[in-house]
């Protein structure tokens, strides 16, 4: 568990959104979206790692940059030891085979015209594997029965509609897990789900994970999954990485400011706390990835920000020891959470 | 405390060519004055049909069954009319904020011209006057009245809501139906909107049905809560009887123990197997039986009627009837 | 086989899916049977001839017509069954049985054959009361080789016919009726007793018309020319014509309609399946690779569909022959365009859905993508454009057809509709003239829409619009 599988340096997309005519006239400048900028992790082999984000963060942009759904600004993208960032076709198919993607709504995700069938067989058909027709059935069902969704049979003629969440997304996984691949990017995997499935699913792609040695990059903006599903953590605030570590020392020692406050907001089931204001360390919503703080770019939200917090340039993440890195300047200054 | 709001037998059905739906089938529940009520469960269980039927505008085919009460201030509103309940009772003393209403904002109208709107729908009212009130309101839920000139998209998902708010109090309700107010929203601006509503319950005295199938919210905002499954209430109790100690029901035993815990590393999460059953043809005995992992051979062939097994806390489960 | 069989199976369920391939089987099997089925079996072909249509009725209305009338019309006949038989002076005679069972004659009765040479020929008519008025005698000279006879009865016997009224008439009645233009035809099918001219009442029950072709008499010294006389036949020119009446051209609009029907199909198939075949993956094409792409196949597009189409046409219509298959080739290339912008717009909805990306992500190439993920989509899209893309396809048809640059070796409904308009069929009230064709476009783009919708529904049971 020491091998690194993915690595990210210095990713950045930016948008750059056309101006409209009227825009133009009245002599607007082209307005800059940041949606990612500057984040570097790595992801070792076998790993579940989390990345933990506000809508607006740029999680799941990354999650589209790693897929190479979308090219970067800039930065390196290494996999395997191979730099995959801009490649050609047949890299790019190659790599695809070996990363794969699981969306948050697993039945958006299925083209709702194909038959459960047509569904798992087209990553076979894509990358011509399995031989014949016949072969590729075999592995499709094999592919049902590992995702527990047995009889296998009985689910190849059904159309997604005719499937319940659960059974979606056991789908959708299956999809993932036909090529064999190395890694899977789980963008919300569970956020559509009912509570009481959900945690089926989430064991199920633990399951999974363990069998088959896989390494999971899993998005969400749920803090409880994560500190069940993950193994390591990274919290990210517009476009950049705040804190990262392993989950339960992010949550339980929380370093930076914005990993503080998400924590505090997170509601527990537990009685007692019904005519309690809960105190929230920060205030206010993310501010637009297209207007960028100066400096720290929290500092506008943060409770402990100093002049020298919005005109020192933006801290870049540190060691703070036990593998946990941050990204707050003052963070020796800062009390620690309850 | 009065009770303000009375639910007995509550039955909606929805009437399709395959058979009634039966959507609530026996539900009865009280609310006192000033008291939050939490209603939760899978998608499909009842609650958002058990807050539209309470503002009596179930969607179509849907009906409310004979014999159903729901007695508001003293009033039963089955029997009245639709003018008389829009006249008097919705938005006058009950009003929703409906599941992602905030996203059903027109794009093309400024806030101000569509609250305007919805309060010339309930009260005549000079625009001078009309104006003022909405200002007002939009102070009770912490926004400038600058607002009142922006357009939806202008405003961020913590604001819409907090707009939606603001138009469910104009009309000094005395009870407000939450659906998921906060599903959409980020923990952080979740968080927000929770202390909003607590501070707004203070000043306007009002009392809160609140429906969201996160179980941990809900510790966080009712005094009491409803388990519901299939329709039916499996579990009734106070906050501290559900949340303090094991709950009674294993429906509700297991929901809780599905819900990830931030500050407490498990290894296994439980979960319910099966999905929620039909409801044109429910299972014989318990509806949860096919799902339960403690059923007795009475489980499926009798319903268990709800009962008290100690003050305020009601469960329809074999297992606790002594 | 039993997957042909379950999707029957499926498709039986579906009414208007019956109906539609009900009516479409029929239009096959008309296509099919044409020639079994219209009276008229050059009708296809010679549309346009004068000759060919000359024995029929001007804008007489349909034969059914006389069940909602009181006063029954003559309807239209051709007589063709005759006895012949040669007497002792070798004349040879033809004898058609004709039975009148209506209240209004017809106008005209044509006497037809063909003949070789010289013919000398008289024709009577015995009537049902047993009198014989002899309607013409005349010898036709120096016919060439089977040159068609055509003698109008109408034109031929108005003297005979007088002087048949003569016989029952009072001398000043008759120099009254004289001036009148009574109808030769109104006289034969009369009751004869006097004033019956003014006051006809039919005289039903069973003619007999004789044709009687003299054994010509040999000059001297030469030998008696033979005489050829050969398919005889007598058209009855009704008042009332055909299942679907006559146009004021005399062409029965029923055979035009059944002759019309293939290129109707062929029209409506070719242009939409193709036009919309072309728009849709265009469209998409546009909306899928968008940016530059998109920018320059738009900027084509503009400039397509600002085309002015008719100067295009005639310029075509001066280039190459106008046919059938170059107005379907023209009708593609100006009516792709039409669903560009829509399809275009779908697309670029359908392009943002999570199922596309999701297809991306496994490595889809740009081709399986469009086809596999985005063209099934567009499917009840496409169909319902094609079905109403046939009754339009059909209407430029006449309107071309109306610049005089249609295919003038066939009939098409536009044609006839065009004609319908240009003979001011509407304000004559000739409306057998106009309904026919209309109800049948109408029919032809239902047929397919029933049909598009049933199909969609069977191959893609639920469409979930999200």
């Amino acid at each position: 568990m020491s091998e690194v599988l993915l690595e990210v340096k210095n990713l950045k997309k930016h948008f750059v959104p056309h101006l409209t005519l009227a825009q133009t006239l009245a002599g607007g400048k082209k307005r800059v979206i940041k949606a990612v900028d500057g984040v570097s992790f790595s992801i070792m082999k076998g790993e579940i790692f989390g990345l933990i984000g506000e809508s607006g963060s740029g999680k799941t942009t990354t999650g589209k940059l790693i897929m190479k759904l979308i090219e970067p600004t800039s930065g390196t993208i290494t996999f395997d030891g191979e730099d995959v960032t801009f490649t050609n076709k047949a890299k790019t198919q190659e790599y695809r085979r070996k990363v794969q993607m699981i969306f948050q709504d697993p039945y958006a995700s299925m083209n709702p015209r194909f038959k459960i069938r047509d569904v798992l067989l087209e990553p076979l058909i894509i990358h011509k594997m399995h031989g014949n027709r016949a072969e590729q059935i075999e592995r499709v069902l094999k592919a049902l029965t590992e995702v527990k969704l047995t009889p296998p049979e009985e689910f190849l003629v059904r159309y997604p509609h005719m499937l319940s969440g659960g059974q979606r997304q056991r789908t959708a996984t299956a999809r993932t897990l036909i090529l064999n691949p190395k890694m899977l990017v789980a963008d919300e995997p569970v956020s559509m789900i009912d509570l009481s499935t959900r945690a089926e699913i989430l064991h199920m792609m633990k399951e999974v994970q363990r069998d088959l040695g896989l390494t999971y990059l899993y998005i969400t903006h749920d803090l409880s999954t994560a500190r069940y599903f993950t193994d390591r953590i990274a919290v990210m605030y517009l476009g950049r990485i705040v804190e990262m570590g392993p989950a339960d020392e992010i949550i339980d020692n929380p370093i930076h400011p914005y990993t503080q406050a998400l924590i505090a907001a997170v509601p527990e089931p537990q009685a007692g706390k019904v005519d309690i204001i809960k105190k929230l360390p920060i205030s206010g919503e993310i501010p637009s990835p297209a207007n960028i703080p100066s400096g720290c770019r929290f500092h506008t939200r943060c409770p402990y920000a100093t002049e020298a917090c919005a005109n020192n340039p933006e801290p870049e993440l540190m060691d703070a020891g036990n593998g946990h890195f941050h990204a707050c300047a003052r963070w020796k200054e800062i009390p620690k959470a309850q | 405390m009065e009770n303000l709001l009375e639910v007995k037998n509550l039955r909606l059905y929805y009437h399709t060519s395959k058979g009634a739906v039966k959507a609530l089938d026996d539900v009865s529940f009280s609310l006192k004055e000033g008291e939050t009520l939490g209603l939760v469960g899978e998608s499909g269980c009842g609650k958002t049909t058990t807050g539209v039927a309470l503002l009596k505008m179930p969607s179509p085919p849907g009906r409310i069954e004979k014999g159903s009460q729901i007695i508001i201030d003293g009033t039963d509103i089955v029997p009245l009319s639709d003018k008389e309940i829009r006249k008097n009772i919705r938005w006058e003393k009950i009003s929703m904020v409906f599941q992602g209403a905030m996203n059903c904002l027109t794009p093309v109208y400024t806030i101000g011209r569509q609250m305007l709107e919805t309060l010339n729908e309930h009260r005549m009212m000079e625009e001078k006057q009309a104006v003022e009130l909405i200002k007002e309101y939009l102070g009770h839920v912490g926004l400038p009245p600058e607002v009142m000139n922006r357009y939806p998209h202008e405003l961020s998902g913590g604001m819409k809501q907090r707009v939606v708010i603001a138009s469910a109090l104009f009309l000094k309700p005395r009870l407000v139906i939450l659906d998921e107010p906060t599903t959409a929203l980020d923990v952080i601006v979740q968080a927000q909107i929770i202390n909003l509503l607590k501070e707004l319950k203070k000043t306007f005295n009002l009392s809160f049905i609140f429906i969201t199938h996160d179980l941990a919210l809900e510790a966080e905002v009712s005094d009491r809560i409803c388990v519901m499954y299939a329709g039916k209430i499996a579990e009734l109790g106070t906050n501290a009887q559900i949340y303090g100690k094991e709950p009674l029901h294993p429906y509700t035993q297991k929901l809780l123990q599905a819900t990830p815990l931030l500050h407490k590393k498990v290894d296994t999460l439980a979960f319910i197997p099966g999905t929620p059953p039909d409801l044109i043809n429910p299972p014989t005995g318990c509806r949860f039986n096919p799902r339960c992992h403690c059923t007795m051979e009475k489980c499926f062939t009798e319903e268990p009627p709800l009962i008290e097994v100690e003050p305020g806390h009601q469960v329809a489960c074999w297992r606790c009837v002594k | 086989m039993s997957q042909f069989m379950e999707f029957w199976n499926e498709f039986k369920r579906d009414k208007s899916g019956l109906v539609g391939l009900g009516i479409l089987i029929l239009c096959i099997l008309l296509v099919v049977f044409e020639p079994l089925i219209i009276p008229y079996k050059e009708a296809g072909t010679k549309w346009r001839s004068i000759e060919y249509w000359q024995d029929n009725s001007q804008s007489a209305p349909p034969v059914w017509t006389n069940l909602f009338t009181k006063t029954k019309q003559a309807a239209s006949a051709d007589l063709r069954d005759f006895s012949k038989t040669v007497d002792a002076d070798g004349n040879t005679i033809y004898q058609f049985h004709y039975n009148y069972q209506y209240d209004l004659a017809p106008y005209d009765l044509i006497i037809r054959a063909v003949g070789t040479g010289t013919i000398p020929l008289t024709v009577s008519v015995m009537r049902p009361d047993k009198q014989v008025i002899e309607l013409f005698s005349t010898s036709l000279y120096n016919l060439s080789e089977n040159e068609p006879i055509r003698i109008s009865i109408l034109n031929s016997s108005r003297d005979s016919a007088l002087s048949f009224v003569r016989e029952f008439e009072s001398e000043e009645n008759f120099g009254n009726i004289q001036t009148m233009s009574a109808g030769v035809t109104e006289i034969i099918f009369s009751e004869a007793k006097p004033g019956f001219v003014q006051n006809q009442i039919p005289l039903k029950g069973n003619y007999i018309f004789e044709i009687k072709v003299s054994q010509p008499i040999a000059e001297e010294g030469q030998e008696i020319p033979k005489v050829y006389f050969e398919e005889p036949h007598i058209s009855v020119v009704g008042r009332v014509s055909g299942l679907l009446g006559t146009d004021n051209s005399k062409r029965d609009i029923f055979s035009g309609i059944i002759a019309g029907l293939k290129w109707a199909l062929l029209i409506g198939f070719f242009t939409s399946i193709i036009s919309v075949f072309v728009g849709v993956i265009y469209g998409i094409i546009t909306a899928y690779f968008g940016g530059k792409v998109d920018s320059a196949m738009m900027f084509f597009w503009d400039y397509f569909i600002s085309l002015p189409v008719l100067p295009i046409l005639i310029v075509a219509a001066a280039i190459f022959k106008p046919s059938i298959w170059t107005l379907v080739g023209v009708l593609i290339v100006f009516s792709w365009a039409g669903s560009v912008k829509t399809v275009r717009s779908i697309a670029l909805q359908i392009k943002e859905e999570t199922f596309v990306e999701a297809a991306r992500a496994l490595g889809a190439s740009h081709g399986r993508i469009i086809f596999r993920h985005m063209a099934p989509i567009l499917i009840p899209y496409s169909f319902a454009s094609m079905a109403l893309a046939v009754p339009g396809a059909i209407i430029y048809e006449s309107t071309v057809s109306l610049l005089g640059l249609g295919d003038t070796t066939v009939v098409t409904w536009g044609q006839i509709l065009n004609d319908a308009y240009q003979g001011q069929a509407m304000l004559t009230g000739l409306w057998w003239w106009i309904i026919p064709p209309g109800l049948a476009i109408a029919i032809i783009g239902m047929t397919f829409a029933f049909l598009g919708f049933a199909l969609d529904r069977i191959l893609h049971p639920k469409l979930q619009t999200r």
